[in-house]
């Protein structure tokens, strides 16, 4: 790999990590997967339990009604759709760092990319989730997928809606595909140490892996391709989840800034969600030598720059409400910050523009309590973004006289709670039967290393 | 038998639990029986209808009730009828619930042992009762509320033929100041008939003659039918309200004097001075005699007499110099709530303005003679409260009236009550009186009943059964008639024999009765009868009232314009349906102005005691600018501890008080002769510290500029012709194209044009609609939650408002101002929108365009995204949150369903259709025909009922059609709600017109910006 990636301005600026001799990287990573202390037991459990809890609240959701949420007449989308966006745009770092930093040869990605893609495949679950929750009559949901049917019943393909349900299934495709096909060589590896139940696991999920010169040559060419294909799904997939809003005539929803926002905010809350979960892991797991304070810089570098551009739609957002004179939209805004819902409002501004702003020292961006503590903090602020965006354009629209407040019921929060118990269920199931890091690929960078010296970039 | 072993037995097992569990999977199949023998007038599927008179009130509206396979469904009014000519107020609409009412009685009951109700027969009931009354005859009384003139007859004679003590007619609201005003001025006690028809000049002095006063639908459509802009061009009437507060009725006025309550009496004479000497120097016919009104009005100059009503002289005059110059004039005399110790005298005051106007004989019409059954003044009745007390009342029967809840408590009727050693109520539900009750032996409801009603001369109105009555009921006048005769031979023989029904018959001997069934009753046109003032008016004391007590408010205690006096309270269509002053449901709240709310520290739903020194009471709060200061205002009708939509029983409370019963507030006060006296006293209030959550389905008034309730001055208008073509009209405003929202070649584009100048926010469309539709009542707790499921309900905007962001937060927004209306009621359904925004987002197409234009709404087919309310500008779409196809229909609701309208499930979103299912009716007719569908033809529900006819329905691509002329010929009034987002909606407004100069009420910019490109045009 040599000079086109020189081009790529993040992975030329940076100092690669110092790799272990290739048959530590087995060992340490593998490691990882091996025995479980009562630690993981009791918070998988309490994952598990989280998931039930919240299974049983939906199950009663489907009995009751969707009356038992918060929903007021006008605010007819609440909790539910909140932590959809959300989920997916938790789903974007993996696709990012698998697809778009591969094509770019930024190979400190390695170190993170497995953890990520894994991430980005149970975020895109937990999301597809909430659409089920979300919908009054879940057992007539499948009317969403055009089937053939005698009836010619047919789907409306103007519908945002619709285009939700392409594109989240499209990502969800890929992003598993991606994972797969990346974890192949590893799968072989753990096949190869593995016993018992996990050998006939490993034995099928590896499809035969060798080794062999032709199997890599097929893999390298797949993991290009398929990055040619995500990379695209990348911008689309939050553009057409921002459509959902940008396209109806709701205040504060109708604007074309919308795509482009959503994008940046889904990259800097996917990334926000790897620190969060990849720093506890490296410090349980030890791992700190292939992810080292390097990469978490280089995150940070990202979350930096995300956080602008969201800081940057944010004022957007507010000059255009004035500047276009439109009074519903100018008193959406005012709503926003002013009205009943301030707290969500200034918890985003302050969650996601300012206090990022701190990442430009690098003590800081290396400073790891702080980022994972900033990480957390991101986290809310974008749950509170979507929060503030959905909610408060419904609560104030067109007619005065049906204006009305959200407030989201225990049910709905209980379920929020459940979709992270969800996610971090699978997260640590994942950790504890797939390598966690990308064994090949940090191989890999190991052979780079000895052949060009330590030091400098290649 | 071949033996099976554990495989088989495991197969079978399987087989058979499988094929359970997929059965179970199935949607619940129910089959339609066909009649066996099939009754001659019904063809199932369509509907049958029948005449009847709704006797929700005293005004006797006609009715024709829609009946379907044998159950009535739908109630709309008689267009034959000469009091209501096809229109029905909102009680009237709901009144059908009766019927099908789960607090129906369903067999004779009979007080047990324990103190609770067992059921009973007829034949015990009546043999016992018989038995009682035997034993002491002159100890049995009857109270029951009025009835129609056969019944009421049928009833005296059985008083007479068992010798019973007496009958006193017992009505809440009963006008006695009017009666008996109507005799200190004229001679004839009895209630003078208001013919509004062709006034120019209508002066409400505290009437509310909309919403609760004589006859509201009928003076509803004839003041708004002669305040019609288009037809009358400049000669649209005038109408000024004097009251209190800004009621429903004065909403719809053109000036607000907020007369001092009780001082309407004062403010009547003064404007009656002007009216006198402003003719008099004219040369003008003054109606009576001068000689007797000069003297009499001398002392009453408006500047005299300003202080005391509150008012500005300057007003006084200028209304009544209006009203002088005016040639068809009328005053109307305060309602009940503004009765005070000086009813009569107010009531006669305005007697003698009518006459002063020489309105008498013209639109005011003195009753022939004092018809029998006239309702007992409070003063009857606390004579017959003392005999009770005294022992002397044995037998109590009480029908078609709930005094225990409705009496004030100070008479003591309910202690009194429990000395009569035997009440039989005849009520047909459960209600407090019942609760009191020995024996209840059940009445018909309205629709299972023969009768009659009598409400002015010339009108005789028929009542007929439209239903088998559902339950083991038996008619109060067959009980009376089986009563007497298990009391004997002799007794029996001096009533008639055979049934109710015969009697009824027999009293339209002469006329073929299937006629008059076939029209709804007898009508005959009858001239009003004049009268000149008799002297003796002079001695009435025209004074301010006496109120009890040491508040700093006087306690304005009013009908409710949707349960009057309660009596609406079971029926939970009404109590859903926002009140149309304070919009709130289902609840109670105590009406104040701002400035006293401030005082006490209060805020809108925060909770307030009011002391009379006849009780007590806590309800929430509700400060606006539309009251005087000096007056807190309460509705009666709430309160009942009894019922399951009147109390709290349908919330899993049964036998708590829904909101506060306003009447055990007031002393049992009396006016000048015996009547009943509401305005009787002074309130503290003061807060509690509590808060409740209001079950406010407005919470702003400010419609910010926004184009929703526009106004137009009528200056503007008439200097534009009214009818001008709109050629270089604002491109927004530019005349709707309805080609271009019906799809292809379609002959038909649905539309309605609603006139807000005739629209008085009474809320009977809401109703009509929410029955005709099938649309579930949610009850107080998600209404709290605004999640109504009404398609259509009436918004109410105070002015143009304004843009100030920090305005509209909770919990309540206020801009009415004393002594100004500029209150716009806009009917808001949905607009079924040409370029309609709910239509691309939903992903399913359950809500779809239709050849027709409609906006259609596949309820099968929707998933519940809930998409299309969102994107909605207009906020019409409402979602099923909870299944109340089974939890709002308690039986025997359920018959009452519209056969023709889907009951929506759970999760699915619903809205206005244009009540498409009478479309479908009417184009199955006119495919029959082989014509196309005719102007007129379809009329959904809220336009049948409309009685002010605010509402036209109409195919807008045929140019002749009312819905289509409308608009043209209103040009300069037309426009479409928030036209600028472009959603071409088929609803077309007309702007409510300004006819008091522009001073008063700034107009919509909307609008005027309308007329000025027509000018420059």
């Amino acid at each position: 790999m040599t000079a086109p990636a020189r081009t790529a301005g993040v992975a030329a600026m940076i100092r690669r990590p110092p790799a272990p001799p290739d048959s530590r990287i087995n060992r340490d990573i593998l490691s990882v997967m091996e025995g479980a202390g009562p630690g993981y037991w009791l918070l998988l459990l309490a994952a598990v339990v989280v998931v039930h809890v919240a299974g049983a609240i939906w199950v009663y959701q489907v009995y009751k009604g969707l009356g038992i949420a918060g929903y007021v007449h006008p605010v007819f989308w609440g909790v539910y759709i909140v932590t959809f966006v959300f989920w997916v745009g938790i789903a974007h770092a993996g696709t990012l760092i698998s697809a778009i930093l591969y094509l770019f040869r930024a190979k400190w990605r390695n170190a993170i990319n497995r953890s990520a893609e894994a991430m980005t495949v149970f975020a895109v679950l937990t999301a597809a989730q909430f659409l089920g929750i979300h919908v009054g009559r879940i057992w007539k949901s499948y009317f969403i997928l055009p089937y053939p049917n005698q009836r010619a019943l047919w789907v409306n393909f103007k519908s945002p809606l619709l285009w939700d349900t392409f594109a989240i299934s499209t990502y969800a495709t890929i992003s598993a595909v991606f994972l797969y096909i990346g974890m192949i060589p590893d799968l072989a590896i753990a096949r190869d140490r593995a016993v018992g139940w996990r050998k006939v696991l490993y034995t099928v999920l590896a499809l035969g892996w060798q080794g062999t010169s032709g199997q890599w040559k097929a893999h390298t060419r797949t993991t290009l391709h398929l990055s040619g294909l995500a990379t695209p799904l990348v911008l689309s997939v939050h553009s057409v989840v921002s459509w959902d809003f940008a396209m109806a005539i709701v205040p504060g929803w109708h604007t074309t800034i919308f795509g482009p926002y959503f994008v940046a905010g889904a990259i800097f809350s996917g990334f926000a969600m790897v620190l969060t979960m990849m720093i506890p892991v490296r410090r349980i797991f030890g791992l700190e030598e292939y992810i080292t304070d390097y990469h978490f810089e280089n995150m940070s570098r990202f979350l930096l720059l995300t956080s602008t551009i969201v800081g940057y739609a944010y004022a957007s957002e507010y000059f255009m409400a004035w500047y276009s004179g439109v009074e519903p939209e100018q008193s959406s805004f005012w709503l926003r910050a002013f009205g009943p819902y301030w707290f969500s409002t200034w918890a985003m501004i302050l969650c996601n523009a300012v206090f990022p702003q701190i990442l430009w020292f690098k003590k800081v961006r290396t400073h790891i309590p702080t980022l994972f503590v900033l990480s957390v903090l991101i986290n809310i602020g974008m749950w509170f973004e979507r929060y503030v965006i959905i909610i408060t354009g419904l609560s104030r629209e067109y007619n005065p006289s049906t204006w009305g407040i959200y407030t989201p019921s225990w049910y709905e929060l209980g379920i929020l709670a459940g979709s992270f118990a969800f996610f971090c269920m699978f997260f640590l199931i994942f950790l504890k039967l797939f390598p966690v890091i990308a064994i090949a690929e940090m191989k890999e960078l190991a052979i780079h290393e000895k052949a060009h010296g330590s030091g400098g970039s290649h | 038998m071949p033996e099976i072993d554990r495989r088989d037995f495991l197969k079978i097992v399987g087989i058979g639990a499988g094929g359970a569990a997929a059965s179970g999977c199935a949607d619940h199949v129910e089959k339609l029986i066909p009649y066996v023998v099939q009754p001659e007038v019904i063809t199932p599927g369509l509907p049958v209808v029948y005449a009847s008179t709704c006797l929700e009130c005293p005004s006797a509206c006609g009715l024709h009730v829609r009946t379907r396979e044998g159950r009535p469904v739908k109630l709309e009014g008689n267009p034959e009828h000469p009091i209501n000519r096809g229109s029905l107020c909102g009680r009237g609409q709901a009144s059908i619930g009766r019927t099908y009412h789960p607090d129906r009685f369903r067999k004779p009951q009979r007080r047990g042992a324990g103190g609770g109700l067992e059921e009973a027969t007829f034949a015990q009931a009546t043999a016992d009762v018989a038995a009682k009354i035997s034993a002491s005859p002159g100890g049995t009384w009857v109270l029951g509320g009025p009835t129609g003139p056969t019944l009421s007859g049928l009833i005296d004679r059985f008083v007479a033929a068992v010798g019973a003590g007496g009958r006193l007619v017992y009505e809440p609201f009963s006008h006695d100041g009017l009666r008996e005003a109507s005799r200190a001025v004229f001679g004839v006690a009895g209630l003078p008939v208001f013919d509004l028809s062709g006034v120019d000049f209508v002066l409400d002095l505290g009437a509310d003659s909309f919403e609760s006063w004589l006859s509201p639908v009928e003076h509803q459509r004839q003041v708004l039918e002669a305040r019609d802009v288009a037809s009358a061009a400049g000669r649209t009437a005038r109408m000024v309200y004097v009251g209190p507060r800004l009621s429903m009725t004065a909403s719809s006025a053109d000036l607000w004097l907020p007369a001092r309550a009780g001082s309407e009496g004062l403010v009547a004479l003064a404007i009656a001075r002007v009216v006198f000497e402003r003719r008099q120097a004219a040369g003008l016919p003054v109606g009576g005699d001068p000689g007797l009104l000069g003297p009499l009005l001398a002392g009453f100059a408006p500047e005299k007499v300003a202080a005391a009503t509150g008012l500005a002289a300057a007003d006084l005059r200028r209304v009544g110099e209006q009203m002088a110059e005016a040639r068809r004039a009328v005053a109307l005399p305060p309602g009940d709530g503004l009765a005070s110790s000086r009813a009569v005298a107010t009531n006669a005051a305005v007697l003698v303005l009518d006459a002063a106007l020489g309105a008498v004989g013209r639109n005011v019409g003195l009753p022939a003679e004092p018809p029998a059954g006239q309702p007992a003044r409070l003063a009857e009745i606390a004579e017959l409260v003392a005999a009770m007390n005294a022992g002397s009342v044995s037998v109590l029967l009480v029908h078609d009236a709930n005094p225990v809840h409705t009496l004030p408590p100070e008479l003591g009727f309910r202690e009194a009550l429990a000395k009569v050693g035997l009440v039989v109520s005849f009520a047909p539900l459960a209600d407090e009186t019942t609760e009191l009750a020995h024996w209840v032996l059940p009445d018909h409801t309205p629709l299972e009943s023969w009768g009659d009603a009598a409400p002015r001369p010339g009108v005789r109105s028929v009542v007929q059964p439209t239903i088998r009555p559902l339950y083991d009921t038996q008619a109060l006048g067959d009980t009376l008639l089986e009563i007497a005769r298990q009391m004997g031979e002799a007794t029996a023989a001096k009533l008639p024999s055979g049934s109710f029904r015969g009697v009824l018959e027999a009293s339209f001997a002469g006329a073929d009765f299937a006629a008059v069934l076939a029209k709804g009753g007898v009508f005959a046109p009858a001239p009003l009868r004049a009268g000149a003032v008799l002297p003796g008016v002079a001695k009435l004391a025209f004074a301010a009232p006496e109120l009890a007590g040491d508040g700093e408010h006087a306690l304005l205690v009013h009908p409710s314009p949707l349960l009057y006096d309660g009596r609406g309270a079971a029926l939970p269509w009404l109590q859903e349906t926002p009140d149309p002053v304070a919009k709130i449901a289902w609840q109670s709240w105590l009406e104040m102005s701002r400035a006293t709310a401030e005082a006490l520290g209060v805020e809108t739903g925060d909770v307030v005691s009011v002391e009379t020194p006849a009780g007590r009471a806590e309800v929430a709060a509700f400060p606006r600018g539309g009251i005087r200061d000096d007056v807190v205002a309460l509705a009666v009708g709430q309160g009942h501890r009894v019922g399951l939509y009147a109390s709290h029983a349908n919330e899993g409370r049964p036998g708590e008080a829904r909101g506060a019963n306003a009447v055990e507030l007031l002393p049992a006060a009396r006016d000048e002769a015996g009547g009943r006296a509401w305005l009787s006293t002074r309130a503290r209030v003061a807060a509690t510290g509590g808060h409740a959550r209001l079950a406010l389905t407005q919470k702003s008034d400010n419609k910010r500029g926004r184009q929703l309730g526009e106004v137009v001055a009528l200056a503007a208008l008439l200097g534009h012709g009214g009818s001008a073509a709109h050629a270089g009209a604002h491109e927004m405003r530019r005349p709707y194209d309805p080609a271009a929202d019906a799809v292809g070649d379609s002959p038909y584009r649905w539309g309605l044009t609603i006139d807000l100048d005739r629209c008085t926010g009474c809320s009977a469309c809401a109703v009509a609609c929410s029955i005709e539709n099938n649309i579930p009542n949610v009850g107080e707790e998600q209404v709290i939650r605004s999640r109504q499921m009404s398609w259509l309900r009436i918004e109410r905007w105070v002015g143009e408002g304004e843009q100030d962001l920090r305005a509209g937060r909770p919990p309540r927004e206020d801009h009415e101002q004393l002594g100004r209306i500029d209150v716009r009621h806009t009917p808001m359904l949905c607009q079924q929108c040409g370029a309609a925004p709910c239509e691309p987002v939903c992903p399913v197409l359950a809500t779809y365009h239709s050849p027709e234009g409609l906006n259609g709404m596949i309820y099968n087919r929707c998933i519940g995204t809930r998409y299309c309310s969102n994107n909605c500008p207009y906020k019409v779409r409402r979602f099923n949150w909870f299944d109340y196809a089974i939890e709002k229909w308690p039986d025997p609701l359920p018959l009452m369903l519209n056969p023709d309208v889907t009951v929506r499930g759970q999760g699915v979103m619903e809205k206005c259709t244009f009540c498409v299912q009478r479309i479908d009716l009417a184009r199955q007719a006119a495919k029959d025909a082989g014509r196309p569908i005719g102007d007129g033809e379809v009329t959904p529900a809220c336009a049948q009922t409309c009685p002010s006819q605010a509402i036209a329905f109409g195919n807008l691509r045929d140019e002749k059609s009312r819905a289509a002329a409308l608009v043209r010929e209103n040009g300069a009034r037309a426009y479409k709600a928030l036209h600028a987002l472009n959603t071409r909606p088929s609803v077309g407004y007309l702007a409510r017109v300004v006819r008091e100069p522009a001073s008063r009420i700034e107009e919509s910019p909307h609008v005027a910006s309308a007329a000025r490109d027509q000018e420059e045009a």
